[in-house]
């Protein structure tokens, strides 16, 4: 390496001085790098501006530039650093030739730096209107000349998304603009950096200006330090005090440096910097040199940023030039000479001692502190070195006062910060924010939220030396101290989005290879202990993690944190550490259950969907059959997992869907509509028939309860030529689905088909029947019963735990589902208020308004986003008419003539994050008002009747679930299973009827006498598709045809209708068949 | 408690610190042992390992004590439960990729991996992991390299880059990839490495074992002698290591003082010759004109009755004696009293004479005294070296580790040399002067200080004499006016000097008079020319001029090429003077000599007065007649002569000659008497090295077959002459020796045992004198002296038209007579070759690696080009280590007119393409 390095450091030094002798200024030399293209310029300065002599040459200059500068001139901003990788040259190209075509001479076209809204690449500001487009493309130029260059038009479909189909089209009102605060990014996107004209027009040199003219250097010192300006590379040492301990260390002759060398995955502060605004660096380079008494620098810059390099020597050559860098800078006796180097791309290199060493032209290898670098540094001499976003905040502070600066931001850390926000976040890009800001406003406010509606798991902050933030830190006030407490850090800036999709082992297990592979190999826990940790972590996600693992990883993490020779080692295990501390489960799926939650560990996953889905169904496999036409052969896939595919068809929240990987492309595969066409197909054309059992014997299994649980356990035992019989309680068999899930949503003929199917299959269903109270399971034992599977769901209604609860006129949500959909229920009148905010209050609502209720009004406690039911539910309420009210929880039922009238409610607003991100409503004084109501439905959760069972000897949770295994069901009464709401509390069906087959592959095994599983095997498709008609093109998901909205609130018919043939062939098509390569 | 002193607390108790001290120093002090893999008392802290770990009480994390300064108050726990886990965790990982073959290891006992693990209770690594399974390089002929052991402890990276300045070897690849490798993986030989060796001796691990032990033995199984090198003027301690009376493998001795535990490639892996089938094991008698063994007895009775009989015959001064700069003291000081007592002649020198015998003369007349005036160590501290006519990291690597390590600190380094030498990289002034050049090239440097008023005025006045006469000389000497002659631009010899005097480190702190100095370095550039003397005293002159004497990092400081030449002038091993260079044709000494050999009033003839004749002058004389026997000990003037062929015809011719040597050299195979010598290693006695350093010798091993230490047969030479000296040990010899030399007075084997001294020493309580000349000189006043510029004896001509010069590699010393017969560094240097630069190499139409023909006025040779340039333009240069291709057949025995050293470094020549 230090071969690379010493031709580095010839190139560097020779380029710089031919740079001094040959740069016009102001025009950008061509890039030596072949892979970036030279950049032509319309230049407006055609003759080098002068050399200043004087500080007062410097003011006039600038006056005379404010002067020439017309702001009402139309000008195009166009990011030409970042954007190029999209296609910004050519977009620049168009737009200056249909400038030309169309006559507009007077339009300025500025080739800028970052404009920080790296989603919508490339992008264009046009001024003076402020419109900010995105994703523009060379044929939009001719729009974008003549609509808006010409006459000051916007171009509406270049703006950002808002509502609906609305665009907003000015800078200032974007979202993503309209929290940041600027001052490191200035100047980004708005100047040309490679005219040293632009910069100093906008106050440029101006603060160096001010020290040279009226502050001593401690005067300098003494200004940053009250700034409360903290070290922007990370560690966040205060810059002030470091400026004072180099000062004071003895030496005539010191060195200022600037840490360019950005390497963190994902970071790209500096880079935009550097890109976009050169000169605000070099300008506290300058006033740093000035403060410690140097008068040489060096900027310690990647080679892998050709544009930066660029940029940084033409701002060089013109600040040399312009005699603002060198000898007697404007005339005063203060010289500094700066210097580029470039870095070979080592990552500890950023790392202070190794990036000197590098300098020098050794090895980057980091060596031990004390001495620090203020009293040893380069070559042995007193040396400052700082970041670039540090030494952008210098001018900004001189000259806005350090008042000013420290006036934004938290108590121990002042002003602002930039992030790369990356990942799976909407608007990635480059922000700068005040410190004390939120996770939670950065990554939802500003950046837009999750993308593909996935869930928000973590974000990763301080890239490889950080920690992740999760959910329940999203409230957060950042800042140095706050970050580091909860074992994350700031960093130099990068924040890395993750989402549902993003396995949390993998995370840690990247950051942990980066560090690995780029430890400089001299001390033994960052070179050898970095490697083991890795090692440990790959064989988690091969599927051979063992239990011991976390407390190995947890003990050498710490000791390797304690032990490494610098910053890289003794930061390297935190991606780890912090990981372990919020994602233990997830790490325990690795190990315990041999699964991948988020799909990505190829060892532990198949596909994304079948993945998701928690019956383990293998969608992959039968939309494969489905685009084949082979119908029949799709409808045995899913029946293998799934005892009602119709029904789920049309019930599931179908998970699979939202990490299904054509949402990357365009949206997620229809894959529940998809299952429901196969069903009903199949089924009409009598074709679904179901396999009669092997052999005639008497049932040995009692099932409990035929909701989706129990009806799927009997299914599949059935599957295994094992008899059952079902007790249900209630008159008619289906448990939630019958009494909780309305009509419209599941048509009760389709029901009834699926469940008849099963009894086809030989189960005998018993209902009207309590166990326990008709028949004791004594009883049954004395039947001949050797195993039993309970799964009674969670039919009783929480309580509000408010005054009046109980008055006539207020009912529970079930209660009245079940009313509504099993007996007759009588008709509402009036206004109906909905208590809660889960699927259950959403029926409720839906099926009040169908029983002829005026009005009905969901009240709930916290706002949307955290409405636990499911977002298209939400949906079709709104659409169907239902009002809902967010942060609203209720206190009281206020009583009218003896029965509810009423209900006294209070004002919400959101606070800090719960554990599981969601936000706590917080009261808001003063804010108790009532809300008429003819009816109050309360729907705030369900429980389980669990009596019982106690006196059966099962344990009980706190909150009223009983405790069974994970992977069999088994409870810890030999014999007997349970599952679905009983044991998870409220879920859905899906959940219930994986328990089920869980359930019945254990009691198959416990009548056989064999031992139970211990863990669970990995789903595996085992459906061999041939190569699939695959449609990669954009193509938009197959819309659900429903049922006329004008007709739904009169009827209880479904409301959706179902895919056709022809819709479903083509919606199979678009599946990405992403599991394809590991699966045949 | 000094004014540096401060108190701390080390677990638990208090104790004392001195500023400067790291964290594991003070430990060290306070007796609390801090484990230690990566660090090494010669090396920077490199910090890698972890295992000295400690926690400090304020400090977040912990810290490496062998970096972490010392301060005041500091609470330092060594052994804290994070100490030890993190140091456990060390280990745990280390062995997770380190082979655990203890068993079948070399290193094991002495491997300190192996005792950490055992420390800590470490029985085997927790992880299960990759593992390095690199091959063991065995490329090279002296160690192996198993990368499987290598624990990335960077000691021989940072001995290879920082002690020896050789850069062979470095870090390569990151992450767990990081190895010590050499550059794109090549064999040692195609890279930059010396073979020095201090990598292995630094190896904590077994990673790197020399080749002669691998597989024979473990560490306790060895048997250790400590003695001194018997190569070069340097005198490294060395550590033999035996197995079963067998030399198993060789180390820098650490606690000598003259190499702290370095060497060079000679003195660790060149030991081999020693037991070499072809060593001389019998003493030779020459019969029907073949040499055939023969007892000793009757060897020793045809020496000494041909002697006596020529001298009866002839007279005593038709015999001539050559001592050895390659015996020891005892064997120098019996052999002048057995040429002088026995035989009644002052015809005794020795290779002295070729090497610095202007030195002697030169220091001599200018300061009183003809040595080293400062230490080797010394070059440390010294703020600027001016080396010239040294090739000093070929001819004495040690020192020249010092000089690179002064430069790394921050020396001046000027270097002046006609080749582009390796100390020219560290030089911050190199003047690439013509060969021959010396006196213009330090007369000019002379004029500039004076001019520029640099001069050390008050010591001038104070402790010189002859200044204006020396200033009215130098004048003139203008660097313009040097600069044709030379070849030097005038503003780089005013920059050199300028340099030398100081002017360019007026500003950096510390004291300014300490700043100012610099020391003086040269060798057999200065001395073997036919002007050799004046090339000496201009020199003497520039550093009075500088006020350079008498003080730490100053001083003139000759580097003497033999192991003990320095010890044979001492020992009167010289024509003109007895031991301690007292003069023959001074009365009182001679008498002295007289009474205490029991010579002159019992005894018919007294001592001669008359002092004898040189080397080159006795080669001359057998020509002429006047020379008829010789008796030669351990020297090879066959092939050290200048003009061999010369030299070879006067051997052959001479009536009698004796040769007492270990090999059959090529002086040897024109002897009539062969006498089995013993090697450095087979015997005891002093060496005193190039900076009057004596210091004992230990016997290894014995002299193989009938072979006797030379002592004893000088002895026994003088026994058969009828003289019996009654001495019957080295330390006898010694005693009687310093009795009668005043510089050696208050040494003995017994006080040198304790530790080595530097001459004077006058008495036994006397701590010996590092540093000559610090009140007076040993003439009193340093003496200016006048010297012109004399161009070289022979410059090149149409016929003739290249100058040669000559020289030294490293693999090989002096004629070859050992290091040839080391397999370890005749293979890694087989063949001598001739430097050209490729300017002329294309005007000749040679290519690198073609035969050339080379040839002089007085002879040629055939010899391999090196293409290279290293030499410039009109010059070329030989090592004159090989028979094959010697050098010495094209050589000028131009002598210096007061000195009588030959003009090896100057002559012209021809080349031309072997056909």
């Amino acid at each position: 390496m230090s071969a690379t390095d010493k031709s580095r450091s010839e190139r560097s030094v020779n380029c710089h001085s031919e740079r001094s002798e040959e740069s016009p200024i102001g025009v950008a030399p061509a890039v030596g790098d072949s892979s970036v293209a030279p950049l032509p310029r319309n230049d407006i300065h055609p003759k080098p501006s002068p050399r200043l002599r004087s500080l007062s040459d410097l003011a006039r200059f600038r006056a005379r530039l404010e002067r020439d500068y017309d702001p009402d001139r139309a000008r195009v901003r166009i990011c030409m650093t970042g954007c190029r990788a999209f296609g910004a040259m050519k977009v620049r190209d168009a737009l200056a030739r249909e400038i030309a075509d169309q006559g507009l001479a007077d339009v300025e076209l500025i080739e800028t730096g970052c404009h920080g809204f790296c989603a919508g690449a490339p992008v264009l500001a046009v001024d003076p209107h402020g419109y900010f487009y995105q994703r523009v493309r060379p044929e939009d130029a001719a729009e974008i000349v003549g609509a808006s260059l010409k006459n000051g038009a916007p171009v509406p479909r270049l703006g950002y998304p808002g509502e609906g189909d609305a665009r907003i089209i000015r800078r200032e009102e974007m979202p993503f603009f309209r929290g940041q605060r600027f001052i490191v990014l200035r100047n980004c996107g708005h100047i040309d950096p490679c005219r040293i004209e632009d910069y100093i027009r906008r106050d440029g040199y101006a603060a160096l200006d001010r020290v040279l003219s009226s502050l001593s250097p401690q005067g300098v010192v003494e200004e940053i330090k009250a700034a409360g300006l903290r070290g922007r590379g990370g560690a966040g040492f205060p810059t002030g005090r470091k400026w004072e301990l180099c000062a004071a260390s003895p030496g005539d002759k010191k060195y200022i440096i600037c840490n360019a060398d950005e390497g963190d995955p994902g970071a790209f502060m500096d880079r935009g910097v550097l890109e976009g605004d050169p000169h605000s660096v070099l300008e506290g380079m300058a006033i740093a040199a000035y403060a410690i008494g140097a008068d040489e620098g060096y900027i310690y810059v990647r080679a892998e940023y050709p544009i930066a390099v660029e940029h940084l020597r033409v701002a060089i050559a013109q600040a040399e030039h312009m005699g603002l860098l060198g000898d007697n800078i404007l005339g005063t006796d203060f010289s500094f000479h700066l210097k580029l180097k470039e870095g070979a791309g080592a990552f500890v290199c950023g790392e202070e001692t190794a990036l000197m060493a590098s300098i020098e032209g050794r090895r980057g290898m980091p060596k031990p502190r004390p001495p620090f670098p203020a009293q040893s540094g380069l070559w042995g001499k007193p040396t400052n070195i700082n970041n670039v976003e540090t030494f952008a905040n210098i001018a900004p502070i001189i000259l806005n006062g350090a008042f000013w600066f420290a006036s934004m931001g938290t108590e121990k850390s002042k002003g602002t910060k930039v992030f790369s926000l990356a990942g799976k976040v909407v608007n990635t890009g480059l922000v700068e924010v005040p410190m004390g800001i939120t996770p939670r406003e950065v990554i939802f406010d500003i950046g837009g939220g999750i993308a593909s509606g996935r869930r928000f798991k973590a974000a990763q902050m301080g890239g490889p030396s950080g920690g992740c933030v999760p959910a329940e830190h999203l409230d957060l006030a950042i800042d140095y101290e706050s970050l580091t407490a909860i074992g994350s850090m700031m960093g130099s800036g990068g924040m890395i989005i993750t989402d549902e999709a993003t396995c949390i082992v993998d995370l840690a297990r990247f950051f942990l290879a980066f560090v690995q592979s780029e430890s400089c190999g001299k001390c033994v826990p960052c070179r050898v202990g970095t490697r083991r940790m890795l090692e440990i972590l790959t064989r988690i996600t091969q599927g051979d993690g063992r239990e011991e693992d976390l407390e190995t990883l947890e003990r050498m993490a710490l000791t390797i944190k304690d032990s490494s020779l610098c910053g890289l080692g003794q930061t390297a295990p935190n991606p780890v550490l912090s990981t372990i501390r919020y994602f233990r489960d997830e790490y325990l799926a690795h190990i315990r259950d041999k699964r991948c939650p988020a799909g990505v560990c190829a060892a532990l996953s198949t596909t994304p969907c079948q993945d998701t889905c928690p019956a383990g169904v293998d969608a992959f496999g039968y939309i494969g059959l489905i685009a084949e036409g082979k119908f029949s052969d799709a409808l045995r896939v899913v029946r293998d997992r799934l005892p009602l595919p119709a029904v789920c068809g049309r019930i599931c929240y179908h998970p699979c869907e939202r990490r299904c990987r054509r949402g990357d492309v365009d949206e997620a595969v229809a894959i529940g509509a998809l299952k429901r066409f196969v069903a009903d197909h199949e089924a009409t054309a009598g074709l679904d028939t179901p396999p009669p059992l092997p052999e005639d014997r008497p049932a040995e299994v009692a099932i409990v309860g035929a909701g989706p649980a129990g009806l799927a356990a009997a299914y599949h035992l059935a599957r295994m030529g094992y008899r059952s019989t079902i007790f249900e309680a209630l008159p008619k068999p289906g448990g939630m689905l019958v009494a909780a899930i309305p009509a419209y949503r599941l048509p009760r003929g389709i029901l009834g088909r699926e469940i008849d199917y099963i009894r086809r299959m030989g189960v005998d269903i018993k209902t009207g029947v309590r166990v326990g109270v008709d028949v004791t399971f004594d009883e049954l034992r004395r039947q001949g019963y050797r195993a039993f599977f309970i799964a009674t769901g969670a039919h009783n209604n929480r309580r509000m735990g408010i005054a009046g609860e109980d008055l006539p006129g207020v009912m529970g949500g079930l209660e009245f589902l079940r009313e509504f959909n099993l007996g007759a229920p009588e008709p509402l009148h009036g206004r109906v208020l909905v208590i809660g905010g889960g699927n259950v209050a959403i029926d409720a609502a839906r099926s009040a308004l169908r029983l002829g209720a005026r009005e009905v009004c969901v009240v709930y406690r916290r706002s949307r986003a955290e409405m636990p039911a499911h977002a298209w539910e939400i949906e079709e309420a709104e659409r169907e008419g239902v009002n809902l009210c967010y942060l609203t929880a209720p206190l009281e039922v206020v009583a009218q003539d003896g029965r509810a009238g009423g209900l006294l409610c209070q004002r919400m607003e959101l606070g800090e994050a719960d554990a599981r991100g969601r936000r706590r409503p917080v009261p808001v004084e003063g804010s108790e008002h009532v809300q008429p109501a003819d009816s109050i439905i309360a729907a705030v959760g369900q429980a389980a009747d669990v009596e019982w069972l106690t006196a059966l000897g099962l344990s009980i949770r706190d909150d009223g679930t009983v405790v069974a295994d994970r992977h069999t069901q088994a409870t810890k009464v030999e014999g007997i299973f349970a599952g679905g709401d009983l044991v998870t509390g409220p879920a859905s069906a899906v959940d219930a009827m994986a328990d089920g087959y869980r359930a019945a592959r254990a009691i198959r095994r416990y009548l056989e006498g064999l031992p139970l599983p211990s863990a669970a095997a990995p789903v595996k498709s085992a459906v061999a598709v041939g190569p699939p008609p695959v449609e990669t093109e954009a193509c938009p998901r197959a819309a659900m045809p429903c049922l006329g909205l004008d007709c739904r609130c009169d009827s209880f018919d479904e409301v959706e209708l179902g895919l056709d043939e022809a819709a479903a062939l083509a919606e199979a098509r678009r599946c990405l068949r992403c599991g394809r390569e590991e699966q045949v | 408690m000094s004014e540096d002193a401060f108190r701390f607390t080390i677990d638990g108790r208090e104790a004392t610190a001195r500023r400067g001290m790291t964290v594991m120093q003070a430990a060290d002090e306070a007796g609390i042992r801090i484990p230690r893999l990566c660090y090494h008392p010669q090396l920077e802290p490199f910090a890698g390992c972890r295992l000295c770990v400690v926690e400090i009480e304020g400090m977040r994390s912990l810290a490496a004590s062998c970096a972490l300064p010392a301060t005041p108050g500091m609470v330092v726990r060594t052994n804290s439960e994070r100490a030890l886990a993190a140091r456990r965790l060390a280990v745990e990982l280390l062995l997770s990729d380190h082979p655990a073959d203890c068993l079948t290891c070399d290193q094991c006992g002495k491997c300190e991996l192996q005792q950490y693990a055992y420390e800590l209770g470490v029985r085997e690594s927790p992880f299960v992991g990759e593992r390095h399974r690199d091959i063991v390089d065995d490329t090279n002929p002296c160690f192996l390299r198993d990368y499987a052991k290598c624990i990335l402890c960077g000691r021989c990276v940072s001995m290879c880059h920082d002690v020896v300045g050789a850069g062979a070897i470095d870090f390569a690849h990151r992450g767990f990839d990081c190895r010590v490798a050499s550059p794109f993986g090549r064999p040692m030989q195609e890279t930059t490495c010396v073979f020095c060796g201090q990598c292995v001796q630094a190896c904590p691990t077994g990673a790197l074992v020399e080749r002669t032990r691998a597989g024979r033995g473990r560490e306790w199984e060895f048997a250790t002698v400590r003695t001194i090198c018997g190569y070069c003027g340097v005198g490294c301690g060395l550590r033999f290591h035996l197995k079963d009376g067998a030399i198993v493998k060789v180390e820098g001795d650490d606690d000598n003082p003259v190499n702290r535990g370095r060497t060079c490639v000679k003195g660790r892996f060149g030991w081999d010759f020693l037991t070499r089938d072809d060593r001389l094991t019998t003493p030779l008698v020459r019969k029907n004109g073949e040499l055939a063994p023969a007892s000793w007895d009757e060897a020793l009775s045809v020496v000494a009755a041909s002697l006596k009989r020529i001298a009866a015959e002839h007279g005593a001064d038709r015999l001539a004696f050559l001592a050895s700069a390659k015996c020891t003291n005892e064997e120098n000081y019996l052999m002048q009293r057995l040429a002088r007592q026995v035989f009644g002649t002052n015809n005794v020198d020795h290779c002295a004479r070729l090497c610095h015998a202007s030195t002697v003369a030169g220091l001599a007349l200018a300061f009183g005294s003809g040595a080293m005036t400062n230490t080797i160590a010394d070059l440390r501290r010294a703020p600027c070296i001016f080396v010239i006519g040294s090739n000093t990291s070929e001819g004495h690597p040690v020192i020249a580790y010092e000089i690179k390590e002064a430069a790394r600190a921050g020396a001046t380094i000027i270097v002046a040399d006609p080749r582009h030498i390796e100390l020219v990289d560290y030089a911050a002034h190199w003047l690439r002067q013509r060969p021959g050049s010396d006196v213009a090239l330090v007369n000019a440097m002379c004029n500039v200080i004076l001019a520029e008023g640099l001069g050390d005025e008050g010591f001038i006045g104070a402790r010189t004499e002859g200044f204006e006469d020396f200033r009215a000389a130098v004048e003139k000497c203008t660097p313009e006016w040097a600069a044709p002659i030379t070849g030097v631009p005038a503003d780089k010899i005013r920059a050199a000097a300028r340099a030398y005097a100081g002017a360019d480190r007026a500003s950096v702190g510390g004291n300014a008079e300490e700043r100012r100095r610099a020391a003086i370095v040269y060798a057999m550039g200065i001395t073997q020319s036919s002007h050799g003397t004046d090339n000496v005293l201009a020199l003497a002159n520039l550093a009075l001029l500088a006020g350079n004497l008498g003080q730490p990092g100053a001083g003139v400081n000759p580097l003497r090429g033999q192991n003990n030449v320095q010890g044979a002038c001492d020992m009167g091993a010289l024509p003109n003077v007895f031991s301690g260079y007292q003069r023959v044709n001074d009365d009182a000494a001679r008498q002295k000599f007289e009474r205490a050999w029991g010579v002159g009033a019992r005894h018919a003839s007294p001592l001669p007065a008359q002092p004898g004749i040189t080397v080159v002058e006795m080669m001359n004389a057998i020509e002429a007649g006047g020379i008829g026997g010789m008796y030669i000990m351990g020297e090879n003037p066959a092939l050290s002569d200048p003009d061999i062929c010369h030299v070879r015809a006067a051997l052959d011719k001479v009536e009698f000659l004796v040769v007492q040597d270990i090999f059959m050299s090529e002086t040897a195979q024109y002897a009539d008497v062969v006498l089995p010598g013993a090697a450095f290693a087979e015997k005891g006695g002093t060496f005193t090295n190039t900076e009057r350093r004596v210091q004992l010798l230990r016997r290894v091993l014995p002299p193989p077959g009938q072979a006797r230490e030379d002592w004893r047969i000088l002895l026994d030479v003088a026994r058969a002459a009828g003289a019996d000296f009654g001495l019957t040990s080295e330390s006898a010899v010694f005693d009687e020796m310093a009795s009668l030399t005043p510089s050696y007075a208050g040494m003995s084997h017994a006080r040198l045992e304790q530790a080595p001294l530097h001459w004077p020493c006058p008495s036994g309580d006397h701590p010996g004198t590092p540093i000559l000349h610090t009140e007076r000189f040993t003439r009193g006043k340093g003496l200016f002296h006048v010297v012109s510029y004399r161009p070289p004896a022979e410059e090149p001509d149409e016929q003739y038209p290249l100058i040669l010069t000559t020289g030294r590699i490293l693999y090989h010393f002096h004629t070859g007579t050992v290091s040839r017969r080391s397999r370890n560094l005749d293979t890694l240097a087989p063949e001598g070759h001739i430097e050209i630069n490729p300017a002329t190499a294309a005007e000749i139409g040679v290519e690198d690696g073609e035969a050339v023909l080379v040839s002089s006025r007085r002879g040629q040779i055939k010899i391999a080009c090196r293409v290279t340039e290293r030499v410039d333009r009109g010059v070329v240069f030989i090592p004159f280590h090989f028979a094959e291709s010697a050098a010495n057949v094209l050589t000028n025995a131009a002598l210096d007119p007061q000195a009588k050293i030959p003009e090896y470094k100057v002559c012209a020549v021809r080349v031309e393409r072997a056909v």
